[in-house]
């Protein structure tokens, strides 16, 4: 391995890291600097058990009709979010458990998971160009976030075998875009995962607390009986 | 049920109409000459106040749904704009929610002040950019929260358009018909003007009704009455244009032998803050009706059936005017299921015969904790129940939800993507659609009207009435 490649993996990550940390604590401070809104009415249902069900909306696509009758919409969701959830442990993998992917198996599905991902970020994109509704609420932020996902996708899967030896050409882009996405994140759509918990916490606590979540389906017993 | 569709241009470039504005100013209204009612004013810079106003109101919850939005669209499928309006990306809430969020990420989000470009960040222009707002946040929306629970990221859409229609609210750029049930709230302590002379009248005037309906000389609404069971709240359009409703929940307290009484002050439960966005009045009327419960000494409050009545009442109405609760409060439907389940009432449904169907009020089933209640009691009461679809926090509004009714410039709007609840309706084959919520009437009878359906509504205590098996003299206790 290059002493270049080397620092790549290793001291550049980590700074971006570092930066990409500091960037989201700021900006949670800066979240918590708006007040608060406080409930001051007697509940009807649980402001937790809301919460937790808001929470957990992401696994119950029947919760939601969006997801109901999009099933497929959703599917694309759960590839789109695993390859993800791929490249970002294989960033941490090859520099600090490179035994991991020497499992020729694992380093298969890994490839699957970013590939499949990848042709999920293409068919969004393609649906967000052609759809004049899509196109009318996107940004430039909206298209950059996904060509660079889906780019770093498609890196993934030739930098995961991890064999330095025969090119350095895939881990050199596929850690080169790691940094810049570490440094670009904090700024794009991409870090809706940061304010996630934060508007299901706020949705979940309130419908919690007046009893529309968990969502009725139907045959429970009205409130008021016992009185 | 096709029809000509509206060009959204007319409807977005509507302009503000001012004349019950300066109707106002003329005849020195008092909530206008001591500023609780804006008015607008041309030479004021709007944009510069909209901005100041925008920073005070934002809390965590509000932040949260401006940045949370990742643009996905799903909401274009839960809007009942977007659904009737494919053609039309307008329509969609992520678009709609767009229009303030551009400006709070060009003022108070980092990538929005560095490069507002990249995000759409911006700045209203002008008046005629805030103008334009004006008839997106109130013409284009109902408030019915049907996207803010299918948004995967959990952005509360409705919370921003209402927001942003409180911003409006205080520069006087609102809807004519949002200035004058504003202007009629703050006068009167309800939204529809009556006086209190109007208020007893009607009242005396159903007691005698169900007096001689009951033949019992001895009923009684009692008014201002202490220390009774629960203080009986209502809407104003029962006073103005229902008032057998009235009369039909006197007829069955009057049944189940309640302790109950209304107030003579603090009776209206609806509340117009909910629909401009003004949480100044919303807390006025709401404290108004606290506080007459607290002077009678009521046990708890029962709100009679409206969806945002029992929405502000129950829930924001306390928040609004920062008002502890005090006392239990619900809704009559929960009062009516107590009396049945109770035996304190008897019903037949086969006096219901016709085939009912139920329409989930978006206040109560969505903002709201009822949605079994109403169906729990409907099977009592009617012989032939049917569901409509979808339902309970998946219905669709009446149209008439989030002021709409007050704002007469967007009814052919209004009416067009009406097609979804008319299709909803006719697919059920009920000849009655029932509905908790008194707004929800007049917006089924609109839509049943212009798609010429054949379909009454009712609502749950008419049917109660209906089928209540009133006891004779030696058997009531």
């Amino acid at each position: 391995m290059s002493e270049f490649l080397r620092i790549l993996e290793y001291e550049v990550q980590i700074v971006a890291l570092a930066f990409m940390g500091t960037v989201y604590i700021l900006r949670l401070i800066w979240m918590f600097r708006f007040k608060a809104g406080k409930e001051i009415t007697d509940p009807v249902g649980n402001p937790r058990v809301g919460i937790a069900y808001s929470m957990m909306n992401v696994a119950m696509p029947w919760a939601m009709e969006s997801a109901r009758k999009n099933w497929n919409f959703y599917a694309q969701f759960v590839i789109f979010h695993v390859g993800v959830v791929a490249a970002i442990s294989a960033t941490f993998i090859i520099p600090f458990w490179p035994g991991v992917f020497e499992i020729k198996a694992l380093v298969r599905i890994f490839q699957l998971a970013l590939g499949a991902a990848f042709a999920v970020g293409i068919i969004r994109l393609i649906r967000r160009i052609t759809s004049p509704t899509m196109r009318l609420i996107s940004t430039p932020d909206d298209y950059f976030s996904l060509v660079l996902m889906s780019s770093f996708f498609a890196s993934g899967v030739f930098a995961v075998p991890n064999e330095y030896e025969v090119s350095e050409w895939p881990l050199i882009i596929f850690f080169i875009m790691t940094t810049f996405f570490l440094l670009y994140v904090p700024f794009s759509k991409i870090s809706h995962y940061l304010y996630y918990p934060f508007t299901r916490y706020f949705l979940g606590k309130t419908m919690g607390h007046r009893g529309v979540f968990p969502r009725k389906r139907g045959g429970e017993r009205p409130a008021g009986l016992e009185g | 049920m096709n029809e000509k569709s509206i060009n959204i241009s007319d409807v977005i470039n509507l302009p503000l109409d001012t004349k019950e504005q300066k109707k106002a100013v003329d005849s020195k209204t008092p909530c206008v000459v001591d500023g609780r009612l804006k008015v607008y004013n041309p030479d004021e810079d709007n944009v510069k106040r909209l901005l100041e106003l925008l920073k005070n109101k934002l809390s965590r919850q509000v932040v949260g749904s401006m940045v949370g939005c990742v643009h996905c669209g799903m909401c274009s499928d839960a809007c009942h704009y977007a659904l009737v309006r494919p053609y039309d990306p307008t329509m969609t809430p992520a678009y709609k929610a767009d229009q303030i969020r551009h400006i709070f990420k060009r003022h108070f989000d980092w990538t929005g002040r560095l490069v507002p470009w990249w995000v759409h960040a911006g700045t209203p222009k002008d008046d005629e950019d805030l103008k334009r707002l004006k008839n997106i946040v109130f013409g284009t929306c109902t408030g019915c929260r049907r996207c803010t629970l299918n948004c995967p990221m959990g952005v509360d859409t409705a919370i921003l358009v209402r927001l942003t229609r409180g911003l409006l609210t205080e520069l006087g750029i609102v809807p004519e018909g949002v200035f004058v049930v504003s202007k009629d709230s703050w006068e009167t302590g309800n939204q529809m003007g009556v006086t209190q002379e109007d208020y007893l009248e009607t009242i005396q005037w159903m007691e005698e009704e169900t007096q001689a309906e009951l033949d019992d000389p001895h009923f009684k609404i009692p008014m201002d009455k202490e220390d009774c069971d629960f203080m009986y709240t209502i809407n104003p359009r029962e006073v103005k244009y229902d008032p057998r409703s009235i009369g039909n929940a006197g007829k069955i307290f009057y049944c189940a032998g309640e302790s109950w009484t209304m107030p003579s002050w603090g009776w209206d439960q609806t509340n117009f803050g909910l629909f401009s966005g003004d949480d100044k009045l919303g807390g006025y009327i709401a404290k108004n009706l606290y506080e007459a419960a607290k002077r009678l000494r009521a046990k708890r409050i029962v709100i009679s059936e409206c969806g945002h009545g029992y929405r502000s009442t129950r829930w924001e109405g306390y928040n609004w005017a920062k008002y502890k609760q005090d006392l239990p409060s619900e809704s009559v439907v929960v009062t009516l299921i107590r009396y049945i389940n109770q035996g304190r009432i008897k019903v037949d449904p086969s006096r219901n015969p016709l085939p009912v169907t139920y329409h989930d009020s978006c206040n109560i089933a969505r903002s709201g904790d009822l949605t079994e209640e109403p169906r729990w009691i409907l099977k009592r009461v009617c012989a032939d129940f049917r569901e409509m679809y979808p339902n309970r926090s998946d219905n669709f509004c009446c149209t008439g939800g989030g002021g709409a009714l007050s704002m007469v410039e967007y009814k052919p709007l209004r009416m067009e993507v009406a097609r979804i609840k008319a299709e909803q309706l006719t697919a059920t084959g009920a000849k009655i659609v029932c509905t908790s919520c008194h707004n929800c009437v007049d917006g089924l009878t609109d839509v049943i009207k212009h798609y010429k359906l054949d379909i009454k509504v009712a609502q749950i205590l008419d049917l109660v009435a209906d089928a209540l098996i009133i006891p004779k003299k030696n058997e009531k206790k």
